[in-house]
């Protein structure tokens, strides 16, 4: 295994899942279990290399992907909140949905359903080499990133001082513990979910166009690889907070960056990969099982009369 | 008569939700195609048009039917069951070893000897986040959507590295013994027989969900599982075997793929019957037998448009489109039954 190039190569890993973990995040605060981040990040990618290829810009690519996964995490949230669907199975049409249209513009439109290759694409803004060569073992594991890995990072603290440092995030979680508590307090509910959405839709937005246009600068219709759901893993192994949530992404990208050199070990990459999965049902067995017996009363000690 | 006019109320709700699917469908494709009306003639009728395109459908519809009625069971326990997807990999993995693993065993043995297994395997992995459920309340999505994961990477692990036909390309199996393929349906040359396993089965959900003392308990404990609990209906026991019977269908449904279709097990081998089927019982508005027909009508649409797209210029992904669309269309109106939190 080459340690020189590991942290790096989990860095990379790393990215697309926390972006993804922290956008079912914040929907989890606020009592959503969010499967349609793995749509939003597709329409992302879809849209960032669709549009980088019109414009040549990449700045324009970026903007439009967010807006493009925005825009669909308010199509969850219109049908889910106003038309009263079940999250989990508009999720999960949703993430039909994005995968078919974009499959029908492949095939209707660029009239090739194996992706879409621009032959030029705008470059984004990377870390220079050397920029950071003062800080040890950091530095070199940052340099070269995309500005988007680095606005991931920052995405962590940023989002935890959203939930518990301003009262439009207390109020977001207050409607997750107890969304008729919260509603007689005089918090609209449904619009701290759609904010929620929202949010998660600008972080799962980042996820994708951080995937398309990081380095391929190409669309695959399989792009996302299920890192919506390991993204979900992650969270729900986090229990919902952000630095372990952060915490389960890393050691998750850290699985994703090893799995496929540890098959020179013959241990096969399937196991590697099904870890996240794995952890999320062992984590939340875990947690559960803490609270039941710490909710149970204490044990009642006899005492002789 | 009641039970009638249930079944009617069932078939007759989703037909909106379709009816409205195939309309934005129609405009869709009539703003992009020639001749719109072929386009929608071959994605409806094409399917009847030869016996083989008709075992085809048949083919298609039987998976669908069998996990959604095992869906219909869980539902009813108020579970809500994400993971038929990995039950049927599971299954459909079981039945293969077990086929591979005793090849000298005659049909008749080994056959029965397939489908359990298949069964066992299915039931199995719903039975982990059924216990997870009733003892410790953890959210029974989260550990059927997570556990499809591991189950997709096992069965590929398996299928790559213990059982890959090394004389052909691809993660595909070795074929299983010719004793233990299923026949055809009398008739129709090539559609697998297990379509009429899921017509029995169909309606033997129906009696034991709607005429039976344990169907009524299941039901009972989908409603309210602490009421049922108090008036001394077994409710948590009543879930976990509703989750058996739900991921056990699902492991049929891959056990006879591979038993009447397939012959052998290959990776990609379904286009997310399980998710396909979730949205199937929740059209079929948790109603065995009007899944089996939602069933029908979905496979009906998937391989029509295969046809239409062959016979026009209509892309087929305008199905996958249209799946979408339905099934943010259908959930619209319809809450889930479990209450959660």
């Amino acid at each position: 295994m080459d340690l020189v190039t590991l942290p790096a190569a989990v860095l990379e890993q790393t990215v697309p899942i926390l972006l993804a973990a922290l956008a079912a995040m914040i929907t989890l605060r606020a009592n959503i279990l969010n499967v349609a981040v793995e749509g939003m990040m597709l329409v992302a990618a879809f849209t960032a290399i669709a549009v980088g290829d019109v414009t040549g810009n990449a700045l324009y690519a970026f903007a439009a992907a967010l807006v493009a996964a925005c825009l669909v995490s308010q199509i969850l949230a219109v049908i889910t909140l106003r038309f009263g669907a079940d999250f989990i199975v508009a999720g999960l049409g949703i993430n039909i949905l994005a995968s078919g249209s974009i499959l029908f513009l492949l095939e209707r439109v660029y009239n090739s359903p194996g992706g879409l290759r621009p032959i030029t694409f705008p470059d984004i803004w990377h870390l220079p080499a050397g920029a950071l060569s003062f800080v040890p073992v950091l530095g070199p594991m940052l340099e070269g990133q995309s500005f988007i890995a680095l606005l991931a990072i920052l995405a962590i603290p940023a989002s935890f001082v959203f939930l518990y440092r301003t009262p439009t995030g207390a109020n977001l979680r207050a409607t997750g513990e107890d969304e008729a508590a919260a509603r007689s307090a005089g918090i609209r509910t449904d619009r701290m979910k759609a904010l929620a959405l929202l949010l998660s839709g600008v972080l799962a937005g980042l996820a994708g166009a951080q995937l398309a246009m990081d380095r391929l600068h190409f669309f695959l219709p399989e792009m996302s690889a299920g890192r919506g759901f390991i993204g979900l893993a992650a969270t729900l192994f986090g229990a919902g907070t952000p630095w372990m949530t952060a915490a389960a992404s890393l050691m998750f990208g850290f699985f994703g960056a090893v799995g496929d050199r540890l098959q020179a070990f013959a241990l096969p990459s399937q196991f590697v990969l099904m870890l996240p999965y794995l952890a999320a049902v062992v984590g939340l067995t875990f947690a559960r099982w803490r609270a039941s017996t710490k909710g149970r009363p204490a044990a009642i000690t006899e005492t002789k009369v | 008569m009641k039970a009638f006019r249930q079944l009617l109320r069932a078939v007759a709700a989703p037909l909106g939700a379709i009816a409205l699917t195939l309309f934005l469908g129609f405009l869709l494709v009539a703003s992009i195609a020639d001749e719109p009306v072929l386009a929608y003639r071959e994605l409806l009728f094409a399917n009847f048009q030869s016996l083989g395109n008709f075992a085809l459908f048949i083919n298609r519809a039987t998976p669908l039917a069998l996990i959604a009625i095992g869906i219909v069971f869980a539902f009813r326990a108020g579970v809500f069951n994400v993971g038929g997807e990995g039950q049927l990999y599971l299954g459909a993995m079981a039945a293969t070893v077990m086929g591979l693993a005793l090849p000298g065993l005659p049909g008749f043995v080994l056959l029965p000897l397939c489908v359990f297994v298949g069964i066992a395997a299915g039931g199995f992995w719903g039975y982990i986040p059924a216990v997870l459920k009733v003892k410790l309340q953890v959210d029974e999505v989260v550990t059927t959507l997570m556990l499809n994961f591991v189950a997709l990477l096992f069965t590929s692990y398996l299928v790559n590295h213990l059982l890959r036909d090394t004389t052909t390309y691809g993660a595909i199996s070795w074929t299983l013994p010719e004793s233990v393929w299923l026949p055809s349906i009398p008739g129709v040359p090539n559609a697998t027989s297990a379509f009429l396993v899921a017509v029995v089965l169909a309606v033997l959900a129906w009696v034991l969900l709607f005429r039976t003392v344990w169907g009524s308990e299941v039901r009972a404990a989908g409603t309210n599982l602490r009421f049922a609990e108090t008036v001394g209906v077994p409710a948590a026991r009543r879930v976990i075997e509703a989750m058996i019977v739900s991921g056990g269908m699902a492991g049929l449904a891959g056990a006879l793929y591979v038993l009447g279709t397939g012959h052998r097990f290959e990776q990609n081998f379904s286009p997310a019957y399980g998710l396909v089927a979730l949205t199937v019982a929740l059209l079929a508005r948790v109603h065995p037998i009007s899944a089996l027909v939602t069933a029908l009508f979905y496979a009906l649409m998937l391989n029509g448009a295969a046809y239409m797209q062959i016979a026009t210029d209509v892309p087929r992904s305008l199905v996958a489109l249209l799946t979408g669309l339905l099934v943010l269309l259908m959930t619209a109106r319809l809450r889930r039954q479990s209450s959660r939190h």
